[in-house]
């Protein structure tokens, strides 16, 4: 079963009152934390003037587009309308919701209608995202210890150790963006530079 | 006074605005016309700075061309903190930061030059070299997370934040976005959270330190 779900960043990149862009194959969403740590994720389109909403910020429970400064509550309604104080904003203004789902240090987006659950990966350490200049191919020539499709797994050795890794693949239109996540005992810093350097070799095989 | 020749949508000006606000230094503005002016190429200009270029500072005899020493300057002046912490390590990532904001300058700041003001320059290559860059400062600043640090160098913000962060934060006027990089972009909110802030053309200051205003 392919799942409908893609990882579109870590959590620890996401802080309270915070919002950034992420994306679900080619639709553009901004991501948002509000103060109390409810997440959304919404069309990145302010229903107004198609602003990035990913370009605003969050205020309390609310995120306010940067152009006019509409306010929309976490539920995707307009609430506030600046330049008409008094008007009690139409249901019909909303930002058009997707599902986001933060589960083991992941932030998940999948369509609003997903039935099932992300997927789980326990017992693992999220490290950082990371994005590509080539594809997946490139990607599995450059290391040959990662198997997978959407979830690439593999036990990997740096250091003079072996090191659980998992990547999640987002695909993006020039490229791919990793999240990376590695056994719970593994260096970060080591990782990190593994990382670097699989990078290095993987946009090099199309180099070539 | 301390005089600063300086113009309002340069990158490297908005440095040395940013960095007296910080330090709480008030600066006598001497606005030059970068564009379409072309002032500081004019042989007056160069008489002050034969490179012809912008900022240029000047306090007494001491003419300043270069913003990284600015930066120096001021916080050695009025916020010493700022230098770093005083170790040999510090001292040398320090300018290591500083060395590199050139770089970014190079690349990110010619690419906006390039589309902002069409200056000539190859502009793939401009931004594939801002990218190179800003994968460098993220590898880093992921690493200073790692141990918890939000800054470039020791436990508080330095003068090595405040010469990388323009060009970056300036990035997207040069076509080069910065969704793929979440670290410079807590790194960046960070630094805009800074008490004494300032703002300039395509850097807001977070509307959300403030409540949001009462309306009338």
């Amino acid at each position: 079963m392919t799942t409908r779900w893609i990882a579109t960043g870590l959590c620890h990149d996401l802080p309270n009152g915070v919002v950034m862009a992420g994306r679900w194959h080619d639709t553009e969403l901004a991501v948002w934390r509000s103060a109390s740590g409810k997440l959304a994720a919404w069309k990145d389109r302010c229903p107004h003037r198609g602003m990035r909403l990913s370009h605003g910020f969050v205020r309390g429970e609310t995120l306010s587009c940067i152009y006019h400064g509409w306010v929309y509550g976490t539920d995707g309604g307009c609430k506030h309308i600046p330049a008409h104080p008094s008007l009690v904003p139409p249901k019909a203004i909303r930002a058009e919701a997707f599902s986001c789902v933060a589960l083991d240090g992941v932030l998940w987006l999948a369509p609003a209608d997903v039935s099932e659950a992300p997927p789980r990966l326990g017992g693992l350490r999220p490290v950082r995202s990371l994005s590509l200049t080539c594809g997946l191919a490139a990607l599995m020539a450059a290391e040959s210890a990662l198997a997978g499709k959407d979830i690439l797994r593999g036990s990997v050795t740096f250091g003079g150790h072996a090191v659980e890794i998992c990547l999640l693949v987002q695909p993006k239109p020039d490229g791919i963006t990793l999240h990376a996540l590695c056994g719970a005992s593994a260096d970060l810093v080591a990782v990190s530079r593994w990382l670097e350097a699989l990078r290095f070799k993987a946009e090099e095989k199309v180099a070539e | 006074m301390i005089r600063l020749y300086d113009y309002v949508l340069s990158a490297s000006c908005y440095k040395v605005r940013l960095m007296a606000s910080l330090v709480g230094l008030k600066l006598e503005h001497e606005a030059v016309d970068f564009h379409p002016g072309l002032e500081h190429k004019s042989a007056a200009f160069r008489q002050m700075n034969p490179a012809g270029t912008l900022p240029v500072l000047m306090d007494g005899d001491l003419i300043l061309t270069e913003s990284t020493a600015m930066l120096v300057y001021l916080a050695r002046m009025s916020g010493p903190e700022w230098l770093g912490p005083d170790t040999p390590q510090a001292l040398a990532q320090v300018q290591q930061w500083l060395a590199f904001s050139g770089r970014l300058a190079a690349s990110l700041g010619r690419a906006r030059l390039h589309d902002m003001l069409l200056y000539p320059g190859d502009i793939d290559a401009l931004r594939r070299d801002g990218h190179d860059a800003l994968r460098e400062l993220e590898a880093a600043l992921t690493e200073r997370r790692f141990a918890g640090r939000d800054w470039l160098v020791g436990d508080a913000p330095s003068i090595a934040d405040i010469a990388c962060f323009p060009n970056v934060a300036l990035s997207q006027d040069g076509g080069v976005v910065l969704d793929d990089y979440p670290a410079i972009r807590l790194w960046s909110l960070s630094i805009r959270s800074l008490d004494r802030f300032v703002e300039m053309p395509g850097i807001h200051r977070l509307h959300e330190l403030r409540p949001a205003p009462v309306e009338v």
